[in-house]
């Protein structure tokens, strides 16, 4: 037996555990006490890690698609091909014909070498990782306001906080860590404000529970501000010193109306008033929302940030911003560069400084256009300038929202699929390369808090299984690269000379606590728990956010329908379905609801004679689609919930409508037996 | 009781007398920071062996009942199909488990073994299986904040159920056996016969303990038991604790009481199937919910109330002759919501005082 201290790849939070082995077998999982992050605790998927290593269904040999059909081959055989063909096709389309897709859940090692191979070997900027629909918006927004994408603060930090603001995401279901964090926070007399149209497991303990209208954040938070500048509650010699731009973002937050904001929002103008003034009024306050699957638009992440800066809380132990980030590495693969219009580290890949940086460490040319993103590469089409795709560990399914995979990889020429198990998309692959798991290599992954941290090797692979990044230099050296690493901790030194906020961060250094917080460098090798405590450091912008139209409602539409991704994210997780406990527990409400449903609220349903798990039509200007309701007092009254898998509900409505981020009025009707 | 002592210079000799007997011995280790973990000892890491620490957080009830284990294995050939049970059985020894978790694996004991079904894999792990528990008497490093095996009165000194039972008396350690096996190991030369003077020490500081343990339950844990029993606590106290449940499973897992698993069964190979057991939780809706889709236990805190009544409910303590808490405390650090036993204890009793009040 052995137990090895090692990181939890399945969220962001980054959870301490150990892994207890046997005869190279993964026999237990356990929290680490001392992991400053979970403090002895994980959730129920952490409980079942082990679970996944010793699956019998993974794949242990490459396969070649041949005469139609997927078949073994030697790795030497599967190298060969995907380098001849990439040569091929570089040659006779030019380099940005092919793609590079990761998941955001693959190490900082495989996602920097992905983006290498691609930029430094191909020559091309399409990279993406597979969540950039969701968290472009936070990453931008970041940069554009405070200049670090990145959480500001810790989780561990929440228990020094006053105040806590959580914006919509549902922790209890998704970050559990971070959701128990909270809660205890509030037990210890923290002041709870939870906003958002769902009324979920934390909102339960909230002391303000502003339970808003979709899509109403940008109204309410605008309508703060001016509360907090009403009152006289904005910090403005911390808005003196640190920001720029307050002119402008005064003049537009003067826009805003308290009365009009709650009857906008559907929550009283008092719980608005004292949500801000318990915000403004806190010596510490800390701010979460998702930048994941539960993202907020540009402008509310604005108007989020902008409050931040208003009150200055930021800085100190407890005040900041808690950026969540959903899956295990959606932090480190954007540190390290797969975007298609940013380097390693953020550089836009039009700087042609920054460029010439990495062009002297690479010792290779680097292309200057940035790169298609992951969405629009994918649904182009017949017309698609791109023939050929590499998948890391890419799922388009439970990344861009894709249900069908088939069709989706027809007219590509190359498609390579790096993967555990044969999921949808590996199916249609032409070459499919499996890889080593969670605790079958030495890797590391970044977590929502900054927190670079190793994943250990706890287990033998069976034989022939290698890394990503090993995969990688593989075939780089086929295509003429000289890349020679033998370890990924030499990876890690690389790029620690690539991005400066991880040059501290070597093996060495990341083994001795628990992982280190960046910025880590060679000054400050223990790492940053928390950003912007420099009062003389870089300045701050606020971003002026226009008071958003006001929606007018019909009297025969009723309901507002929207849509989210939120909730079921997790059934989609080839990890999840491949562990018996879980795919049990995420499976329940697609054995409730066989067809999909979509979700209206008890009180709403008692008013048309709905019960739940009946027929329902729901009629919009555009269109009607049927679907199953499921009845919840988790939804706000008035809403219309539509789970991001029910296409059906989606084709049907949409259409003549516009995108899946608006709300759409409709009618609801029993459907009769 | 026949005392005997050896010096605390000794101690590890019991470790190489077992293991030359021929057992798996399984110790405690310190991992980083204040974890802590049983591990197998080998020539390597056997001067690495802590004997005072805080508790291992993963309970040593995997050793009898593994997180994950193999039942059978089902292959098919020629049109035939083999079932074969897949029993393991390694003679263990578990040095230094402490009282509360020897109480624990006797409720695992009754409640595996104890009525009309045994269950074979538990069995045959069970009798190869050898105690050697440890009291705990180091306040700073033994005791953890949140002990209460005083009020679940299983420790801090075991009373029965172990093997062999040690205790740090200072310069020495104190062994009892508590069965013959355990007898067994007083034979050997390292054991001197204890006086009265040691007997009146081991009292004195397992009196001095009792000022150590900081939960402040004690007194309401009985008082708990009779309104769980009672059916006198509200819904609205169970759902207040249901909706701190994050629905993890962890206080179940580290639970040295808690037996709940579920069965399933997998492909291993084409022609090949294993049946496997898995730690199950009564937090998770997928546990409660019927094959046919009703679930009696839907709402959270319905679950979550489970968890007390099984532990706390006469009915129960009753069948088992047995509580389903042994007072080791880890529920309370595992969980996210704080709703571990003393919490919910003393949720309980200001519930229960206010009703009284009014």
């Amino acid at each position: 037996m052995a137990h090895q201290l090692t990181t939890c790849t399945y969220c962001g939070v980054g959870c301490g555990l150990y892994l207890e082995t046997t005869d190279n077998q993964v026999i237990g999982a356990y929290p680490s006490v001392s992991h400053p992050t979970n403090q002895g605790r994980i959730c129920v998927r952490g409980w079942h890690v082990h679970e996944i290593a010793s699956s019998p269904e993974r794949l242990k040999k490459p396969l070649l698609r041949k005469k139609g059909e997927l078949q073994e081959v030697s790795w030497d055989e599967a190298f060969a091909f995907v380098a001849t063909r990439l040569k091929q096709l570089r040659e006779h389309y030019g380099p940005d014909s092919i793609a590079f897709l990761n998941s955001p859940r693959c190490s900082n090692e495989d996602a920097y070498l992905l983006q290498k191979f691609a930029r430094a070997v191909i020559g091309t900027n399409n990279v993406d990782q597979g969540s950039s629909v969701f968290c472009n918006n936070s990453i931008d927004v970041l940069l554009e306001m405070t200049g670090v994408p990145a959480a500001s603060t810790s989780v561990a930090d929440l228990g020094e906080s006053d105040v806590i603001v959580v914006d919509g995401v549902d922790l209890a279901r998704r970050l559990p860590t971070i959701g128990g964090a909270v809660i205890r926070a509030k037990l210890r007399g923290a002041r709870l404000i939870v906003i958002g149209t769902r009324r979920h497991r934390v909102a339960e303990s909230a002391d303000l529970f502003l339970q808003i209208r979709p899509g109403t954040e940008v109204t309410l938070y605008g309508a703060m501000a001016k509360v907090i500048l009403d009152r006289g509650l904005a910090n403005l010699a911390f808005i003196k010193t640190r920001c720029r731009n307050y002119e402008d973002f005064l003049r537009l937050v003067r826009e805003y109306d308290l009365l009009q904001a709650a009857e906008v929002c559907g929550v009283s103008a008092e719980m608005i008033e004292r949500a801000a003034v318990t915000y403004a009024s806190a010596r510490a306050a800390c701010v979460l929302y998702s930048t994941s699957m539960e993202a907020r638009s540009r402008e509310t992440i604005r108007a989020v940030v902008n409050l931040v800066l208003l009150t200055g809380k930021l800085g100190r132990p407890g005040a900041g911003i808690l950026a969540l980030n959903e899956q295990n590495n959606l932090q480190g693969v954007c540190d390290l560069g797969m975007l298609p219009d940013r380097l390693p580290g953020y550089q836009p890949v039009t700087d042609s400084a920054a460029r010439a940086r990495l062009e002297a460490l690479w010792k290779a040319e680097l292309p200057a256009a940035p790169g298609l993103r992951a969405a629009s590469l994918l649904t182009n089409g017949h017309n698609r300038t791109v023939k050929a795709l590499w998948m890391c560990h890419y799922d388009p399914a439970s990344a861009a929202g894709v249900e069908e995979a088939r069709g989706l990889f027809e007219d590509f020429k190359l498609v390579v699929s790096q993967q555990l198990f044969i999921t949808d998309a590996a199916r249609y692959a032409d070459v499919v390369l499996p890889t080593t798991a969670y605790g079958e290599e030495q890797v590391s992954f970044t977590s929502t808090e900054r927190r670079i941290q190793l994943a250990q090797k706890v287990v033998e692979p069976v034989s022939g299984l290698m890394p990503v990044w090993q995969q990688l230099t593989r075939v780089a050296s086929l295509l003429g690269a000289n890349w020679n690493y033998a370890s990924a901790a030499e990876v890690m030194d690389e790029i620690g000379q690539a991005v400066p906020f991880y040059s501290g961060a070597s093996y060495e250094n990341l083994a001795r606590e628990y992982g280190r917080q960046w910025p880590c460098t060679k000054d400050q090798p223990l790492g940053t728990r928390y950003l912007f405590a420099d009062s003389n450091g870089s300045k701050f912008n606020f971003a002026p956010v226009a008071k958003p139209p006001r929606v007018s409602t019909a009297a025969e539409y009723p309901f507002q329908l929207f849509f989210g991704s939120s909730l079921y994210y997790w059934t989609q997780d080839v990890l999840v379905r491949h562990s018996e406990t879980l795919k049990r527990e995420y499976r329940i409400l697609w054995l409730d609801y066989p067809d999909g449903f979509v979700e209206i609220n008890s009180e709403d349903a008692k008013g048309l004679g709905l019960r739940d798990g009946q027929k329902i039509t729901l009629r919009t200007t555009a269109g009607s689609a049927e679907a199953t309701a499921r009845v919840t007092s988790e939804v706000r009254s008035g809403t219309v919930f539509v789970p991001y898998f029910l296409r059906e509900v989606e084709k049907k409505i949409l259409p003549g409508i516009g995108d899946r981020s608006q709300l759409v009025p409709v009618r609801v009707e029993k459907v009769a037996a | 009781m026949k005392a005997r002592v050896l010096a605390k210079t000794d101690v590890l000799a019991i470790v190489d007398l077992l293991r030359k007997q021929g057992y798996e011995v399984l110790a405690p280790f310190c991992g980083r920071g204040r974890d802590t973990y049983f591990d197998t000892v080998t020539d390597a890491n056997r001067d690495r062996i802590q004997l005072h620490l805080p508790n291992p957080y993963y309970p040593p009830k995997r050793f009898v009942f593994p997180h994950i284990e193999r039942l059978m294995k089902a292959e098919r050939s020629n049109g035939d199909l083999r079932i074969e049970p897949t029993y393991e059985a390694p003679k263990r020894a578990i040095f230094g488990i402490r009282s509360c978790d020897v109480a624990g694996i006797y409720h695992l004991d009754r409640f595996f073994l104890g009525r009309e079904f045994s269950d074979i894999y538990y069995e045959k792990r069970r009798r190869n299986l050898l105690l050697v528990n440890l009291v705990c008497t180091d306040p700073e490093r033994d005791i953890g904040k949140e002990c209460f095996c005083m009020c679940a009165d299983t420790g801090p000194a075991a009373r029965d159920h172990f093997d062999l039972q040690l205790m740090d008396l200072g310069d020495e350690f104190m062994a009892v056996a508590g069965t013959p096996s355990g007898e067994a190991l007083l034979a050997n030369s390292a054991f001197r016969k204890g006086t009265e003077e040691h007997v009146a020490k081991r009292r004195q500081i397992l009196e001095h303990l009792r000022t150590h343990f900081e939960s402040t339950m004690t007194s309401w844990f009985s008082a708990a038991v009779r309104c769980v029993s009672q059916g006198k606590v509200t819904e609205k106290t169970w759902e207040e604790i249901g909706q701190r449940c994050l629905e993890c499973g962890g206080c179940t897992y580290v639970c040295p009481a808690c037996t709940c698993f579920t069965v399933t069964d997998r492909q291993v190979s084409a022609g090949e199937v294993e049946r496997v057991r898995v730690w199950d939780s009564c937090a998770l809706g997928g546990f409660t919910r019927m094959a046919g889709g009703f679930n009696p236990r839907r709402a959270v805190h319905d679950r979550r109330n489970r968890r007390f009544f099984r532990k706390l409910s006469h009915y129960f303590i009753q069948r088992e002759l047995s509580m389903a808490c042994v007072g080791c405390g880890r529920c309370a650090a595992v969980c996210h919501g704080d709703i571990g036993m003393p919490t919910v204890v003393e949720m309980i009793r200001r519930a229960t005082a206010q009703a009284e009040a009014r």
